[in-house]
């Protein structure tokens, strides 16, 4: 399997070491700047049946909704813009779009509209972008961002009126846009009322979890992200086995198993059994760290388990992976991050992107 | 080629030929040939009494000096073409003209209502030239009309662009250059938008063509000449 990554063009994976109750760790910059998240997982060994306060989190955690052909003029009203940009943080994501063929449009929680379009699109769309990074050297795709909570953006501003001409006239753009809302102090349900005229569906995470039995699984050593020979595994590795847990792939590495040859990192322990649990959805980062949060308090009491990972994958074809920084698919599109939280408040977090990336925060 | 013959003929029969040549010549007119005597003392006195005769104004010795001419070529030489002074071209070149401005539009004239009677003008244009349009005239037809015909007074607009600040420009064609229309808008304002990787479209009593200025960047006068080819796929 490391074979097949070192094999593949450039990938980055970005580790550090660090402590939550630091003032300077950064985890929470790290999720928040993460917004579009498509599966949450987390593996506890030792560990027979979920704890309560985890599944009592894991059930709230919140709904989104699908809407079908949202013309995105909507986006620019004045209307949505004081509803929902101002008062809280809003996502929004096109749904059934490939970034490396189609347009695809996103909602940034920072008010920021983001508008992934090919060649022929922005020609006719008449918005100033800039070409894509990843194009090559004949540009074949735009990005143009439009900054909502901008000063200059108030209705009858000369560049609202453009924006809206553009999108709302010129070239009337359509998409099926999975949405989620965040506020602290409106009731979401509410707020999305304001969508009713359209073709709409709420949905919840889809949670499933299961319990592995006598896993293989590489000892790892607080101090020692890049590991010792014959004592502890690296990051790296870990980050292997973490994808091979993730998929249920078996890593016994039979002599008659044609499918994988991967086995487990040594030096290695086996867990009698680990609590394995995958939410998949449209997952807002405020739900992730109340998540990560209950992760912490896990170890307030003594545990067996000398540590929890929380695995967390961004969508493949969203246009950005971190921040503004600009996504594309390449071969997979990959964009997540792991958390491998220690019991005394250590953690590890680990950022990977695919090829057409711009390097994690 | 005469002075060839002469060399290789015996000298007296040079002579003889010389003074049947020079008898030709004289009554070339006439087409009488005379019979000339023979031996050279008699030919030559019977020719210099011939001519005395003949040219009564001349004097002996001019007409001896005329003898003497080696060789005659009958054939006719080719007159030399005078060169034709070139005419000098009136008024003001192409470059004083832009030097003074003649090109350019004044600002008090920038006003797009000043421009709509060009625009009905040319309205009327496109109707004689595609012999009224009518809803069942084949696009194609108009289409080679359009190729041709003069563009001055068109409302155009922006369709597609590599700039995406030209797009949605819309506009009467005021001038038309090698790369440029000059459009005033509707809110008077004159703009330069460049043919290169820009799309406009025309419209003509509904039927809506589009012209993709990158293949269209030849002057007016150029363009009327000009065949177009069709091609395959085109990009802007």
């Amino acid at each position: 399997m490391l074979r097949e990554w070192e094999r593949c063009p450039r990938h980055l994976l970005v580790s550090e070491r660090s402590n939550f109750q630091l003032e300077r760790s950064r985890h929470a910059a790290a999720i928040r700047g993460h917004p579009f998240n498509c599966r949450v997982s987390f593996l506890i060994p030792e560990c027979g049946a979920l704890p309560d306060k985890l599944k009592s989190v894991i059930q709230n955690f919140g709904k989104y909704y699908l809407v079908k052909d949202l013309p995105i003029h909507e986006f620019v009203s004045h209307d949505f813009i004081s509803i929902f940009i101002k008062k809280g943080a809003f996502y929004a994501l096109s749904y059934n779009t490939k970034i490396d063929q189609d347009n695809t449009v996103a909602v940034l929680p920072t008010g920021k509209l983001i508008l992934s379009v090919d060649k022929d699109t922005y020609e006719e769309l008449g918005l100033q972008g800039k070409p894509s990074r990843y194009s090559g050297k004949k540009v074949m795709r735009y990005i143009v961002t439009i900054d909502l909570t901008d000063a200059a953006f108030l209705p009858d501003t000369k560049k609202h009126k453009r924006v809206l001409w553009a999108l709302k006239e010129n070239k009337p753009l359509t998409f099926d846009f999975l949405l989620a809302w965040h506020s602290t102090d409106v009731e979401v349900s509410t707020a999305m009322s304001y969508f009713s005229k359209l073709k709409m569906k709420e949905y919840e995470p889809r949670i499933a979890s299961s319990i592995l039995r006598d896993l293989h699984c590489p000892i790892l050593q607080n101090s020692e992200l890049q590991g010792k020979p014959e004592k502890s595994c690296s990051a790296h590795e870990l980050f292997d086995w973490l994808g091979a847990v993730s998929n249920n792939v078996d890593c016994n590495n039979h002599s008659y198993s044609f499918i994988s040859t991967y086995c487990c990192p040594q030096p290695s322990a086996v867990l009698s059994r680990a609590c394995l649990c995958t939410l998949t959805g449209f997952i807002l980062p405020e739900k992730i760290h109340h998540l990560l949060d209950h992760l912490c308090q896990y170890f307030d009491e003594p545990k067996l388990a000398p540590w929890v990972i929380l695995m967390v994958h961004g969508f493949a074809d969203s246009p950005v992976s971190w921040r503004e920084s600009e996504h594309g698919f390449h071969k997979g599109g990959e964009n997540l991050y792991s958390f491998v939280i220690f019991n005394n408040q250590d953690y590890w977090l680990q950022m990977a992107v695919g090829t057409n990336d711009d390097c994690p925060p | 080629m005469e002075d060839a013959i002469y060399k290789t003929l015996p000298s007296a029969e040079a002579k003889e030929l010389n003074i049947q040549v020079l008898v030709m010549e004289f009554l070339g007119d006439d087409a009488v040939l005379l019979s000339c005597p023979q031996g050279p003392k008699e030919s030559e006195a019977f020719v210099s009494a011939f001519l005395k005769r003949c040219l009564p104004g001349l004097r002996e010795e001019v007409i001896q000096e005329r003898l003497n001419r080696k060789a005659v070529i009958l054939e006719h030489s080719i007159k030399q073409k005078k060169k034709q002074k070139r005419k000098r071209r009136k008024g003001l070149s192409a470059k004083e003209k832009r030097q003074l401005r003649l090109f350019e539009i004044k600002p008090e004239q920038q006003r797009y209502d000043l421009f709509l009677p060009l625009h009905n003008l040319w309205k009327q244009y496109i109707r004689d030239l595609c012999n009224g349009l009518r809803a069942d005239t084949q696009p194609q037809m108009i289409q080679t009309k359009l190729l041709k015909a003069d563009l001055h007074g068109a409302f155009v607009t922006v369709k597609k662009s590599k700039c995406p600040t030209y797009v949605g420009l819309s506009g009467i064609i005021l001038q038309e250059t090698k790369h440029i229309f000059k459009i005033i808008t509707k809110d008077d304002k004159l703009k330069a938008v460049p043919k290169c990787n820009t799309v406009f479209s025309v419209e003509v009593d509904g039927f809506i063509s589009y012209i993709y200025g990158s293949r269209f960047q030849l002057r007016s006068s150029e363009r009327s000449a000009k065949k177009f080819k069709m091609k395959g796929s085109i990009d802007l």
